[in-house]
């Protein structure tokens, strides 16, 4: 398959994801299974969980170093929210703050 | 025994109509019992987006046919699962994506709906974890109730515990 500039191409799953558009504002993983950011950057969870019930976060199947409840997409960024609140993912694309 | 177990599949091309997605029908009493703890569904490749339903329901026999497909152990030291990849949904075996759903009555345990551009991700709560006794005349099923549109490219599976 060849693919067009424009797509949004990230790894969830061990499977490549192409979307046309980024996730839309206020979609929640879970119950959705995905987000992709702008860049294509594919969020899901994994299948680790630490002592609080959280899941660890992979972003294009690589473990972010995040534990999260549930990632969520909200005006173009990638939030977390877990027992210490919100973080969110920085616009440099390198911690959550 | 007593470990983590996945039964899942990527890129996968769905059968046009409704499809059970994964089945698992627990072994023959005494044996472990299944508690189900994760089940997911998405499209990997940028298919129009639509709506679509989703189901998690028990079957009895008559089961669907299957692709046949072994649980894998979540942790390498676990013994392998008791069950065992099959066609037949028989008890004791696991598969996917029917090719034929079966005679069987299924009751639906959990009914939801989701954009295909999300996909669809259940992770009960400790309450509400879904649990297949050994020897249960019925099977779990996963299931799409209506054909996607789009057949190619998905991606499914669930986890559960043997204890």
């Amino acid at each position: 398959m060849s693919d067009d500039d424009h797509l949004l191409i990230g790894r969830a799953l061990g499977q490549t994801w192409r979307r046309e558009n980024k996730t839309e504002s206020y979609v929640v993983v879970p119950p959705a299974l995905i987000i992709t950011d702008s860049d294509g950057g594919t969020w899901t969870f994994g299948t680790e969980f630490n002592t609080y019930g959280e899941i660890n976060v992979l972003r294009n199947d690589v473990d972010t170093g995040e534990f999260a409840q549930r990632i969520e997409y909200r005006g173009g960024v990638v939030k977390l929210f877990g027992r210490g609140g919100w973080r969110s993912f920085s616009r440099n694309r390198r911690h959550f703050i | 025994m007593a470990g983590g177990y996945s039964l899942t599949s990527g890129s996968v091309t769905l059968a046009n109509q409704a499809v059970t997605l994964t089945f698992v029908n627990p072994a023959a009493a005494p044996n472990v019992d299944l508690e189900f703890r994760r089940f997911w569904v998405g499209q990997s490749n940028n298919m129009a987006p639509v709506n679509l339903r989703v189901q998690i329901n028990t079957q009895v026999t008559a089961f669907p046919t299957l692709v046949s497909a072994t649980p894998t152990k979540l942790f390498g030291s676990d013994a392998a699962s008791v069950i065992t990849g099959n066609t037949t949904g028989a008890a004791g075996t696991s598969g996917i994506n029917a090719s034929a759903e079966g005679a069987g009555a299924k009751t639906v345990i959990w009914a939801d709906v989701f954009g295909s551009s999300n996909g669809w991700l259940l992770i009960p709560t400790p309450e509400e974890t879904i649990e297949v006794s050994a020897g249960a005349a019925h099977g779990l099923g996963f299931h799409l109730p209506a054909a996607p549109g789009t057949l190619t490219a998905w991606a499914f599976g669930c986890v559960w515990l043997e204890r």
